[in-house]
Protein backbone atom coordinates (compact mmCIF):
# COMPACT_ATOMS: atom_id res chain seq x y z
CA UNK A 1 0.00 0.00 0.00
CA UNK A 2 1.10 3.47 -0.49
CA UNK A 3 1.40 5.91 2.41
CA UNK A 4 0.98 9.56 2.57
CA UNK A 5 4.43 10.09 3.17
CA UNK A 6 5.51 8.26 -0.37
CA UNK A 7 2.69 10.22 -1.83
CA UNK A 8 3.91 13.71 -0.61
CA UNK A 9 7.10 12.36 -1.59
CA UNK A 10 6.67 11.50 -5.20
CA UNK A 11 4.90 15.21 -5.66
CA UNK A 12 8.17 16.99 -4.48
CA UNK A 13 10.51 14.69 -6.35
CA UNK A 14 8.18 16.31 -9.27
CA UNK A 15 6.81 12.99 -9.62
CA UNK A 16 3.07 11.94 -10.14
CA UNK A 17 1.52 9.71 -6.84
CA UNK A 18 -1.04 6.75 -7.51
CA UNK A 19 -3.26 9.71 -6.34
CA UNK A 20 -4.19 13.33 -4.81
CA UNK A 21 -2.58 13.34 -1.22
CA UNK A 22 -5.20 14.33 1.43
CA UNK A 23 -4.88 16.34 4.84
CA UNK A 24 -7.86 16.94 6.42
CA UNK A 25 -7.68 18.89 9.50
CA UNK A 26 -8.99 17.66 12.54
CA UNK A 27 -8.55 19.17 15.69
CA UNK A 28 -11.26 19.12 18.25
CA UNK A 29 -12.87 15.98 16.80
CA UNK A 30 -10.09 14.12 18.74
CA UNK A 31 -11.46 14.71 22.01
CA UNK A 32 -14.87 13.24 20.76
CA UNK A 33 -12.77 9.96 19.27
CA UNK A 34 -11.88 9.48 23.41
CA UNK A 35 -14.82 10.56 24.92
CA UNK A 36 -13.31 13.37 27.35
CA UNK A 37 -13.73 17.28 27.42
CA UNK A 38 -12.35 18.92 25.15
CA UNK A 39 -10.01 21.05 27.78
CA UNK A 40 -9.10 16.98 29.03
CA UNK A 41 -8.18 16.26 25.63
CA UNK A 42 -5.76 19.16 25.30
CA UNK A 43 -4.29 18.54 28.58
CA UNK A 44 -1.62 16.02 27.29
CA UNK A 45 0.37 16.02 24.04
CA UNK A 46 -0.42 11.85 24.73
CA UNK A 47 -4.12 12.30 23.99
CA UNK A 48 -4.20 14.33 20.81
CA UNK A 49 -1.40 11.50 19.39
CA UNK A 50 -3.79 8.97 19.95
CA UNK A 51 -6.59 10.23 18.51
CA UNK A 52 -4.91 11.58 15.47
CA UNK A 53 -3.61 8.47 15.01
CA UNK A 54 -7.38 7.03 15.20
CA UNK A 55 -8.62 9.27 13.27
CA UNK A 56 -6.30 8.81 10.36
CA UNK A 57 -6.71 5.37 10.10
CA UNK A 58 -10.47 5.61 10.58
CA UNK A 59 -11.37 8.02 7.78
CA UNK A 60 -8.27 7.44 5.50
CA UNK A 61 -6.21 10.68 4.89
CA UNK A 62 -2.25 11.02 4.58
CA UNK A 63 -0.78 13.15 7.41
CA UNK A 64 -0.89 13.54 10.91
CA UNK A 65 -2.25 16.78 12.91
CA UNK A 66 0.40 17.96 15.37
CA UNK A 67 -1.26 21.34 16.13
CA UNK A 68 -3.63 21.65 19.01
CA UNK A 69 -5.23 25.49 19.02
CA UNK A 70 -3.97 28.32 18.03
CA UNK A 71 -4.25 30.14 21.38
CA UNK A 72 -1.10 28.19 22.91
CA UNK A 73 1.17 30.22 21.00
CA UNK A 74 -0.08 33.09 22.86
CA UNK A 75 -0.02 30.62 26.22
CA UNK A 76 3.58 29.84 25.37
CA UNK A 77 4.06 33.69 24.90
CA UNK A 78 2.46 34.85 28.43
CA UNK A 79 -1.39 34.35 28.08
CA UNK A 80 -2.70 33.59 31.33
CA UNK A 81 -6.04 32.52 30.73
CA UNK A 82 -7.12 29.73 27.73
CA UNK A 83 -10.97 29.81 27.37
CA UNK A 84 -12.24 26.61 26.59
CA UNK A 85 -15.89 25.81 25.39
CA UNK A 86 -17.37 21.97 24.84
CA UNK A 87 -17.91 22.34 21.39
CA UNK A 88 -15.13 24.22 19.48
CA UNK A 89 -11.43 24.88 20.25
CA UNK A 90 -10.19 26.98 22.77
CA UNK A 91 -9.92 30.73 22.58
CA UNK A 92 -7.39 33.39 24.15
CA UNK A 93 -9.23 34.48 27.51
CA UNK A 94 -6.73 37.44 28.27
CA UNK A 95 -3.95 39.85 26.31
CA UNK A 96 -1.10 39.64 26.71
CA UNK A 97 -0.33 43.39 25.70
CA UNK A 98 -3.23 45.59 26.88
CA UNK A 99 -0.77 48.98 26.78
CA UNK A 100 2.33 49.65 24.30
CA UNK A 101 4.50 49.07 27.23
CA UNK A 102 4.02 45.50 27.51
CA UNK A 103 5.21 45.17 23.70
CA UNK A 104 9.22 45.91 25.63
CA UNK A 105 8.13 43.01 28.15
CA UNK A 106 7.39 40.00 26.21
CA UNK A 107 9.49 37.38 26.88
CA UNK A 108 10.44 34.79 23.97
CA UNK A 109 11.37 31.33 25.69
CA UNK A 110 15.17 30.66 24.47
CA UNK A 111 14.21 27.05 23.91
CA UNK A 112 10.54 26.36 23.73
CA UNK A 113 10.57 23.52 25.71
CA UNK A 114 10.62 25.19 28.89
CA UNK A 115 6.95 25.86 28.45
CA UNK A 116 5.07 22.72 29.85
CA UNK A 117 2.24 23.67 27.18
CA UNK A 118 4.42 23.38 24.23
CA UNK A 119 6.43 20.10 25.56
CA UNK A 120 2.87 18.39 25.23
CA UNK A 121 2.90 19.25 21.31
CA UNK A 122 6.41 18.37 20.94
CA UNK A 123 5.56 15.04 23.28
CA UNK A 124 2.35 14.79 20.95
CA UNK A 125 4.71 15.01 17.40
CA UNK A 126 7.31 12.37 18.83
CA UNK A 127 4.31 10.41 19.80
CA UNK A 128 2.72 10.05 16.28
CA UNK A 129 6.07 10.01 14.92
CA UNK A 130 7.56 7.09 16.37
CA UNK A 131 3.95 4.72 16.35
CA UNK A 132 3.31 5.66 12.33
CA UNK A 133 6.84 5.05 11.77
CA UNK A 134 7.44 7.86 8.71
CA UNK A 135 4.47 6.38 6.87
CA UNK A 136 2.98 10.03 7.19
CA UNK A 137 3.88 13.26 7.38
CA UNK A 138 3.62 15.15 10.64
CA UNK A 139 2.30 18.33 10.61
CA UNK A 140 3.61 20.85 12.90
CA UNK A 141 1.74 24.38 12.85
CA UNK A 142 3.48 28.22 13.69
CA UNK A 143 1.57 31.36 13.63
CA UNK A 144 3.97 34.13 11.25
CA UNK A 145 5.26 36.75 13.03
CA UNK A 146 2.53 39.01 11.18
CA UNK A 147 -0.42 37.47 12.28
CA UNK A 148 0.75 36.59 16.06
CA UNK A 149 -0.03 40.01 17.53
CA UNK A 150 -3.19 39.74 16.31
CA UNK A 151 -3.90 37.15 19.29
CA UNK A 152 -1.61 38.41 21.46
CA UNK A 153 -3.49 42.28 21.90
CA UNK A 154 -6.60 41.46 19.68
CA UNK A 155 -6.79 42.30 15.94
CA UNK A 156 -8.33 45.88 16.29
CA UNK A 157 -5.42 46.92 18.28
CA UNK A 158 -2.84 45.22 15.87
CA UNK A 159 -4.15 46.53 12.71
CA UNK A 160 -4.20 50.18 14.23
CA UNK A 161 -0.54 49.42 15.53
CA UNK A 162 0.45 48.62 11.78
CA UNK A 163 -1.55 50.56 9.70
CA UNK A 164 -1.51 53.88 11.89
CA UNK A 165 0.65 53.23 14.94
CA UNK A 166 4.55 54.09 15.88
CA UNK A 167 6.61 52.21 13.54
CA UNK A 168 8.99 51.30 15.98
CA UNK A 169 6.48 49.97 18.70
CA UNK A 170 5.51 48.21 15.32
CA UNK A 171 8.84 46.40 14.57
CA UNK A 172 9.87 45.95 18.07
CA UNK A 173 6.54 43.93 18.36
CA UNK A 174 7.34 41.87 14.90
CA UNK A 175 11.25 41.53 16.11
CA UNK A 176 9.94 39.31 18.81
CA UNK A 177 7.48 37.32 17.51
CA UNK A 178 9.37 36.72 14.59
CA UNK A 179 12.22 35.46 17.68
CA UNK A 180 9.39 33.47 18.70
CA UNK A 181 8.18 31.98 15.51
CA UNK A 182 11.84 31.12 14.34
CA UNK A 183 12.78 29.06 18.02
CA UNK A 184 9.03 28.07 17.45
CA UNK A 185 9.92 26.40 14.12
CA UNK A 186 12.87 24.95 15.18
CA UNK A 187 11.23 23.28 17.98
CA UNK A 188 8.62 22.06 15.98
CA UNK A 189 11.23 20.42 13.57
CA UNK A 190 13.51 19.08 16.64
CA UNK A 191 10.43 17.06 17.53
CA UNK A 192 10.09 15.21 14.39
CA UNK A 193 7.92 17.74 12.33
CA UNK A 194 7.90 16.68 8.71
CA UNK A 195 6.19 19.66 7.46
CA UNK A 196 5.40 22.76 8.79
CA UNK A 197 2.42 25.01 8.12
CA UNK A 198 2.57 28.17 8.54
CA UNK A 199 -0.62 30.43 8.66
CA UNK A 200 -0.35 33.78 8.27
CA UNK A 201 -3.62 34.76 8.13
CA UNK A 202 -3.16 39.01 8.33
CA UNK A 203 -1.16 38.63 5.56
CA UNK A 204 -3.67 37.33 3.38
CA UNK A 205 -5.64 39.81 0.51
CA UNK A 206 -8.26 39.35 2.74
CA UNK A 207 -6.53 41.26 5.79
CA UNK A 208 -4.31 43.61 4.13
CA UNK A 209 -4.10 45.39 0.34
CA UNK A 210 -0.92 44.07 -1.98
CA UNK A 211 1.37 47.46 -1.49
CA UNK A 212 0.86 46.78 2.57
CA UNK A 213 1.67 43.01 2.09
CA UNK A 214 4.94 43.91 0.64
CA UNK A 215 6.01 46.87 2.49
CA UNK A 216 5.02 45.36 5.87
CA UNK A 217 4.30 41.96 6.04
CA UNK A 218 6.62 40.18 3.22
CA UNK A 219 9.92 41.20 4.74
CA UNK A 220 8.97 39.07 8.17
CA UNK A 221 8.05 36.42 6.48
CA UNK A 222 11.48 35.84 4.77
CA UNK A 223 12.76 37.13 8.54
CA UNK A 224 11.06 34.61 10.21
CA UNK A 225 12.07 31.72 7.70
CA UNK A 226 15.76 32.90 7.34
CA UNK A 227 17.36 30.92 9.96
CA UNK A 228 15.87 27.64 9.65
CA UNK A 229 15.01 27.75 5.96
CA UNK A 230 12.10 27.12 3.82
CA UNK A 231 12.66 23.13 3.54
CA UNK A 232 9.35 21.17 4.33
CA UNK A 233 7.46 24.88 4.70
CA UNK A 234 3.72 25.07 3.51
CA UNK A 235 2.28 28.49 3.48
CA UNK A 236 -1.18 28.59 5.11
CA UNK A 237 -3.87 31.14 4.08
CA UNK A 238 -5.49 30.52 7.63
CA UNK A 239 -9.12 31.95 6.18
CA UNK A 240 -7.74 34.20 3.98
CA UNK A 241 -7.88 34.68 -0.26
CA UNK A 242 -3.76 34.12 -0.95
CA UNK A 243 -3.76 33.96 -4.32
CA UNK A 244 -2.57 38.13 -4.88
CA UNK A 245 0.35 37.58 -2.97
CA UNK A 246 1.41 34.53 -4.76
CA UNK A 247 3.89 35.59 -6.86
CA UNK A 248 5.78 37.27 -4.88
CA UNK A 249 5.67 34.83 -2.17
CA UNK A 250 7.30 32.68 -4.87
CA UNK A 251 9.60 34.88 -5.75
CA UNK A 252 10.95 36.15 -2.68
CA UNK A 253 10.48 33.56 -0.17
CA UNK A 254 11.77 30.16 -1.47
CA UNK A 255 8.55 28.53 -0.09
CA UNK A 256 7.43 25.69 -1.82
CA UNK A 257 4.16 24.90 -1.15
CA UNK A 258 1.46 26.64 -0.74
CA UNK A 259 -1.95 26.01 0.79
CA UNK A 260 -4.96 27.94 -0.67
CA UNK A 261 -8.44 29.88 0.44
CA UNK A 262 -11.49 28.09 -0.60
CA UNK A 263 -12.08 30.94 -2.79
CA UNK A 264 -8.55 31.37 -4.40
CA UNK A 265 -8.87 29.95 -7.96
CA UNK A 266 -6.85 26.80 -8.47
CA UNK A 267 -6.41 27.39 -11.64
CA UNK A 268 -5.22 30.86 -11.21
CA UNK A 269 -2.83 29.95 -8.47
CA UNK A 270 -0.72 27.50 -10.74
CA UNK A 271 -0.75 30.47 -13.68
CA UNK A 272 1.31 32.59 -10.73
CA UNK A 273 3.03 29.84 -9.19
CA UNK A 274 4.81 28.72 -12.39
CA UNK A 275 5.17 24.70 -12.43
CA UNK A 276 7.40 23.85 -9.51
CA UNK A 277 5.35 24.61 -5.98
CA UNK A 278 3.02 22.36 -4.90
CA UNK A 279 -0.74 23.61 -4.68
CA UNK A 280 -3.01 22.50 -1.41
CA UNK A 281 -6.23 23.18 -2.89
CA UNK A 282 -9.25 23.24 -0.24
CA UNK A 283 -12.62 22.62 0.23
CA UNK A 284 -15.15 25.20 2.03
CA UNK A 285 -15.38 22.67 4.74
CA UNK A 286 -18.34 24.90 6.60
CA UNK A 287 -20.46 23.41 3.93
CA UNK A 288 -19.88 19.73 5.26
CA UNK A 289 -21.86 20.71 8.04
CA UNK A 290 -25.13 20.27 5.90
CA UNK A 291 -24.58 19.14 2.40
CA UNK A 292 -25.66 15.41 0.72
CA UNK A 293 -23.18 12.67 0.03
CA UNK A 294 -23.94 13.48 -3.21
CA UNK A 295 -23.37 17.36 -2.98
CA UNK A 296 -20.06 16.37 -1.28
CA UNK A 297 -18.83 14.41 -4.03
CA UNK A 298 -19.87 17.22 -6.66
CA UNK A 299 -17.67 19.85 -4.51
CA UNK A 300 -14.63 17.46 -4.10
CA UNK A 301 -15.06 16.34 -8.16
CA UNK A 302 -14.97 19.90 -9.02
CA UNK A 303 -11.78 20.40 -6.96
CA UNK A 304 -9.88 17.76 -7.96
CA UNK A 305 -10.48 17.87 -12.10
CA UNK A 306 -9.34 21.49 -11.70
CA UNK A 307 -6.06 20.45 -9.13
CA UNK A 308 -5.21 17.62 -11.36
CA UNK A 309 -4.84 19.55 -14.31
CA UNK A 310 -2.83 22.24 -12.48
CA UNK A 311 -0.28 19.65 -11.36
CA UNK A 312 1.61 19.29 -8.17
CA UNK A 313 -1.81 19.14 -6.46
CA UNK A 314 -2.64 18.25 -2.59
CA UNK A 315 -6.34 18.06 -1.36
CA UNK A 316 -7.47 19.73 1.96
CA UNK A 317 -9.42 20.93 3.90
CA UNK A 318 -9.57 24.10 6.16
CA UNK A 319 -10.11 23.31 10.45
CA UNK A 320 -12.85 21.22 9.98
CA UNK A 321 -15.81 22.45 12.26
CA UNK A 322 -16.91 19.92 15.09
CA UNK A 323 -19.81 19.59 13.83
CA UNK A 324 -19.16 18.26 10.87
CA UNK A 325 -21.09 14.88 10.40
CA UNK A 326 -18.92 11.86 10.88
CA UNK A 327 -20.86 10.55 7.41
CA UNK A 328 -19.69 13.79 5.53
CA UNK A 329 -16.02 13.47 6.35
CA UNK A 330 -16.07 9.46 5.34
CA UNK A 331 -18.15 10.66 2.09
CA UNK A 332 -15.47 13.85 1.52
CA UNK A 333 -12.43 11.38 1.61
CA UNK A 334 -13.87 8.18 -0.38
CA UNK A 335 -15.12 11.23 -2.95
CA UNK A 336 -11.19 12.58 -2.86
CA UNK A 337 -9.75 8.72 -3.09
CA UNK A 338 -12.18 8.52 -5.90
CA UNK A 339 -11.78 11.69 -7.65
CA UNK A 340 -8.43 12.23 -6.75
CA UNK A 341 -6.83 8.63 -8.21
CA UNK A 342 -4.56 9.12 -11.28
CA UNK A 343 -4.58 5.52 -12.05
CA UNK A 344 -5.02 5.17 -15.58
CA UNK A 345 -4.15 9.07 -16.42
CA UNK A 346 -1.21 10.18 -17.66
CA UNK A 347 1.40 11.95 -15.27
CA UNK B 1 -17.24 75.29 -8.71
CA UNK B 2 -18.23 74.48 -5.18
CA UNK B 3 -19.21 70.79 -6.54
CA UNK B 4 -16.24 70.22 -8.18
CA UNK B 5 -14.11 71.65 -4.65
CA UNK B 6 -16.18 68.77 -3.00
CA UNK B 7 -15.59 66.00 -5.58
CA UNK B 8 -12.10 66.59 -5.56
CA UNK B 9 -12.29 66.08 -1.49
CA UNK B 10 -14.23 63.18 -1.51
CA UNK B 11 -11.78 61.55 -4.54
CA UNK B 12 -8.41 62.64 -2.30
CA UNK B 13 -10.00 61.05 0.84
CA UNK B 14 -10.83 58.00 -0.83
CA UNK B 15 -7.70 57.77 -2.17
CA UNK B 16 -6.60 57.96 1.42
CA UNK B 17 -8.50 55.30 3.05
CA UNK B 18 -7.42 53.17 -0.23
CA UNK B 19 -3.86 53.74 1.35
CA UNK B 20 -5.00 52.86 4.83
CA UNK B 21 -3.49 56.16 5.39
CA UNK B 22 -5.31 57.56 8.53
CA UNK B 23 -3.47 60.65 9.13
CA UNK B 24 -3.74 62.23 5.60
CA UNK B 25 -7.46 60.91 6.07
CA UNK B 26 -8.15 63.28 8.96
CA UNK B 27 -6.21 66.13 7.71
CA UNK B 28 -8.04 66.39 4.71
CA UNK B 29 -11.38 66.15 6.82
CA UNK B 30 -9.84 69.23 8.92
CA UNK B 31 -8.82 70.79 5.84
CA UNK B 32 -12.37 70.63 4.81
CA UNK B 33 -14.08 72.10 7.79
CA UNK B 34 -11.02 74.87 7.61
CA UNK B 35 -12.10 76.01 4.10
CA UNK B 36 -15.82 76.50 5.23
CA UNK B 37 -17.66 73.19 4.60
CA UNK B 38 -20.41 72.23 7.41
CA UNK B 39 -19.92 69.21 9.58
CA UNK B 40 -23.35 68.19 7.99
CA UNK B 41 -22.00 68.38 4.69
CA UNK B 42 -18.56 66.57 5.92
CA UNK B 43 -20.06 63.17 6.98
CA UNK B 44 -22.90 63.51 4.26
CA UNK B 45 -20.71 64.35 1.18
CA UNK B 46 -17.32 63.17 2.46
CA UNK B 47 -16.95 60.39 5.26
CA UNK B 48 -20.06 58.55 4.53
CA UNK B 49 -20.03 58.08 0.72
CA UNK B 50 -15.82 57.43 1.46
CA UNK B 51 -16.88 54.69 3.79
CA UNK B 52 -19.42 53.37 1.39
CA UNK B 53 -17.58 53.14 -1.44
CA UNK B 54 -14.71 51.80 0.61
CA UNK B 55 -16.69 49.21 2.19
CA UNK B 56 -18.86 48.33 -0.66
CA UNK B 57 -15.83 47.41 -2.93
CA UNK B 58 -17.06 49.79 -5.46
CA UNK B 59 -13.64 51.87 -5.03
CA UNK B 60 -11.79 49.17 -7.63
CA UNK B 61 -12.12 45.98 -9.58
CA UNK B 62 -10.24 43.95 -6.05
CA UNK B 63 -11.91 42.82 -3.34
CA UNK B 64 -11.71 46.03 -0.48
CA UNK B 65 -9.39 44.63 2.38
CA UNK B 66 -10.18 44.01 6.05
CA UNK B 67 -7.73 46.77 7.22
CA UNK B 68 -9.47 49.30 4.50
CA UNK B 69 -12.72 48.51 5.80
CA UNK B 70 -11.67 48.41 9.53
CA UNK B 71 -9.91 51.89 8.76
CA UNK B 72 -13.07 53.64 7.02
CA UNK B 73 -15.08 52.73 9.36
CA UNK B 74 -13.18 53.97 12.50
CA UNK B 75 -12.18 57.08 11.03
CA UNK B 76 -16.15 57.57 9.87
CA UNK B 77 -17.41 56.77 13.79
CA UNK B 78 -14.57 58.79 15.27
CA UNK B 79 -15.54 62.00 12.99
CA UNK B 80 -19.14 61.57 13.17
CA UNK B 81 -18.93 61.58 16.95
CA UNK B 82 -16.67 64.44 17.09
CA UNK B 83 -18.88 66.53 14.87
CA UNK B 84 -22.76 65.25 15.36
CA UNK B 85 -22.75 68.13 18.26
CA UNK B 86 -21.49 70.60 15.96
CA UNK B 87 -24.59 70.11 13.32
CA UNK B 88 -26.96 73.14 13.28
CA UNK B 89 -30.21 70.46 14.43
CA UNK B 90 -29.35 67.13 16.03
CA UNK B 91 -30.12 64.11 13.54
CA UNK B 92 -32.82 62.10 14.10
CA UNK B 93 -31.79 58.94 15.14
CA UNK B 94 -32.94 56.65 12.33
CA UNK B 95 -33.02 53.24 14.97
CA UNK B 96 -30.95 51.42 17.99
CA UNK B 97 -28.71 48.45 17.73
CA UNK B 98 -27.36 46.44 20.68
CA UNK B 99 -24.13 44.62 19.43
CA UNK B 100 -21.90 42.16 20.74
CA UNK B 101 -20.09 38.90 19.76
CA UNK B 102 -21.46 36.28 20.34
CA UNK B 103 -21.05 34.04 23.81
CA UNK B 104 -17.63 32.61 23.50
CA UNK B 105 -16.02 34.75 20.86
CA UNK B 106 -13.33 37.33 21.22
CA UNK B 107 -12.82 38.15 18.29
CA UNK B 108 -14.42 42.16 17.68
CA UNK B 109 -13.22 42.98 14.54
CA UNK B 110 -15.96 42.64 12.23
CA UNK B 111 -17.98 44.33 15.06
CA UNK B 112 -16.19 47.05 15.08
CA UNK B 113 -16.10 47.39 11.61
CA UNK B 114 -20.39 47.37 11.29
CA UNK B 115 -20.50 49.34 14.29
CA UNK B 116 -18.60 52.14 12.73
CA UNK B 117 -21.00 52.20 9.45
CA UNK B 118 -24.30 51.68 11.62
CA UNK B 119 -22.91 55.02 13.62
CA UNK B 120 -22.08 57.07 10.49
CA UNK B 121 -25.44 56.20 8.87
CA UNK B 122 -27.13 57.81 12.27
CA UNK B 123 -28.31 54.28 13.97
CA UNK B 124 -27.68 54.98 18.18
CA UNK B 125 -25.01 51.29 18.61
CA UNK B 126 -24.68 50.18 21.93
CA UNK B 127 -21.65 48.41 22.03
CA UNK B 128 -21.63 45.33 24.71
CA UNK B 129 -18.16 44.30 23.60
CA UNK B 130 -16.98 40.46 22.63
CA UNK B 131 -18.08 36.95 24.33
CA UNK B 132 -21.70 38.45 25.30
CA UNK B 133 -24.24 36.22 26.53
CA UNK B 134 -27.85 35.66 25.22
CA UNK B 135 -29.41 36.94 28.31
CA UNK B 136 -27.25 40.88 28.35
CA UNK B 137 -28.22 40.75 24.63
CA UNK B 138 -32.04 41.29 25.24
CA UNK B 139 -31.69 42.65 28.93
CA UNK B 140 -29.59 45.51 27.24
CA UNK B 141 -31.93 45.29 24.08
CA UNK B 142 -34.97 45.79 26.40
CA UNK B 143 -33.47 48.30 28.59
CA UNK B 144 -32.20 50.61 25.84
CA UNK B 145 -35.42 50.48 23.66
CA UNK B 146 -33.93 49.04 20.84
CA UNK B 147 -35.40 47.58 17.83
CA UNK B 148 -32.32 44.77 16.75
CA UNK B 149 -30.02 42.73 17.91
CA UNK B 150 -26.98 42.39 16.28
CA UNK B 151 -24.46 39.33 17.25
CA UNK B 152 -21.15 38.38 15.32
CA UNK B 153 -19.36 35.34 15.09
CA UNK B 154 -16.14 34.87 13.62
CA UNK B 155 -16.30 31.01 14.56
CA UNK B 156 -19.17 28.21 13.37
CA UNK B 157 -19.11 26.77 16.90
CA UNK B 158 -20.07 30.25 18.54
CA UNK B 159 -22.29 31.11 15.64
CA UNK B 160 -24.23 28.11 15.91
CA UNK B 161 -23.83 27.00 19.15
CA UNK B 162 -26.75 26.78 22.13
CA UNK B 163 -25.64 29.90 23.95
CA UNK B 164 -25.61 32.21 20.93
CA UNK B 165 -28.47 33.57 18.25
CA UNK B 166 -30.01 30.48 18.82
CA UNK B 167 -30.62 31.24 23.02
CA UNK B 168 -31.08 34.82 21.90
CA UNK B 169 -34.42 33.89 19.79
CA UNK B 170 -35.52 31.16 22.15
CA UNK B 171 -35.32 34.65 25.13
CA UNK B 172 -37.19 36.77 22.70
CA UNK B 173 -39.86 34.09 22.10
CA UNK B 174 -40.47 33.31 25.87
CA UNK B 175 -40.88 36.83 26.68
CA UNK B 176 -42.76 37.76 23.97
CA UNK B 177 -40.30 39.85 22.17
CA UNK B 178 -40.11 38.55 18.84
CA UNK B 179 -42.31 41.53 17.18
CA UNK B 180 -40.32 44.36 19.49
CA UNK B 181 -36.88 43.05 18.71
CA UNK B 182 -35.28 41.93 15.45
CA UNK B 183 -31.84 39.49 15.13
CA UNK B 184 -28.94 40.81 12.60
CA UNK B 185 -26.05 38.03 12.30
CA UNK B 186 -22.93 38.16 10.48
CA UNK B 187 -19.21 37.46 10.43
CA UNK B 188 -17.09 35.02 8.98
CA UNK B 189 -19.07 31.64 9.15
CA UNK B 190 -21.91 33.25 7.37
CA UNK B 191 -19.77 34.12 4.42
CA UNK B 192 -19.25 30.57 3.81
CA UNK B 193 -22.57 29.28 4.18
CA UNK B 194 -24.86 32.33 3.50
CA UNK B 195 -28.09 29.98 4.54
CA UNK B 196 -26.89 29.47 8.29
CA UNK B 197 -28.62 32.93 9.41
CA UNK B 198 -31.91 31.18 8.65
CA UNK B 199 -30.37 27.69 11.08
CA UNK B 200 -29.32 30.02 13.86
CA UNK B 201 -32.89 32.07 14.04
CA UNK B 202 -31.88 35.36 13.29
CA UNK B 203 -34.16 38.09 10.83
CA UNK B 204 -31.68 38.45 8.39
CA UNK B 205 -27.68 39.11 8.00
CA UNK B 206 -25.28 41.06 6.31
CA UNK B 207 -22.49 40.17 4.34
CA UNK B 208 -20.24 42.87 4.77
CA UNK B 209 -20.56 45.85 7.04
CA UNK B 210 -21.57 48.06 3.94
CA UNK B 211 -24.80 46.13 3.95
CA UNK B 212 -25.39 46.74 7.64
CA UNK B 213 -27.01 50.12 7.17
CA UNK B 214 -29.76 49.03 4.68
CA UNK B 215 -30.57 45.73 6.41
CA UNK B 216 -30.78 47.36 9.92
CA UNK B 217 -33.02 50.21 8.28
CA UNK B 218 -35.39 47.16 7.06
CA UNK B 219 -35.69 45.75 10.19
CA UNK B 220 -35.83 48.48 12.20
CA UNK B 221 -39.17 49.29 9.73
CA UNK B 222 -40.56 45.94 10.47
CA UNK B 223 -40.54 46.27 13.73
CA UNK B 224 -41.70 49.88 13.92
CA UNK B 225 -44.85 48.90 11.45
Amino acid sequence: MTTGMERFGALMQGQTPDRVPIVCNLLDQGAQELGMSIRNYYSRGEHVAEAQLRMREKYGYDTLNGMFYSALEAEVMGCKNIVYADDGPPNVGHLVISRPEDILKLHVPENLNEHPRFREVASCIKNMKKKSQGRYPVLGVVTASFSLPAMLMGIGLWLELFLSGDPMLRDSLLATCSQFCSRHIKALREAGADLIVYSNPVASATFIMLKKFRELALPWIIRDLEEGGTAGVVFFNGGGRINPILPDLISQTGIGAYYLNPFDDITEARELLGRQALIAGTINDIHLIDWSPEEVDREVKKIMQAGKKAGGFIFGTLMMPLRIPEANIHAMIESAIKHGSYAGEQP
Amino acid sequence: MVENMRQSILTVYIQALFDTDKAYALQIIQNALDNGMSPEQVIFEVVIPGMERMIGGMICDNEVTLSQHFLSSQIAEEVTDRLIPLFKTAPEKRGHVVMGTSFGDFHGLGKKIVSGCLRARMFAVTDLGINVTPERFVDEALASGAEVIGISSMMIHTATGERGAKRVRQLLKERGLEDHIRILVGGAPYRFHDQLYLEVGADAWAETAAEAPAVVEQLVREVQT
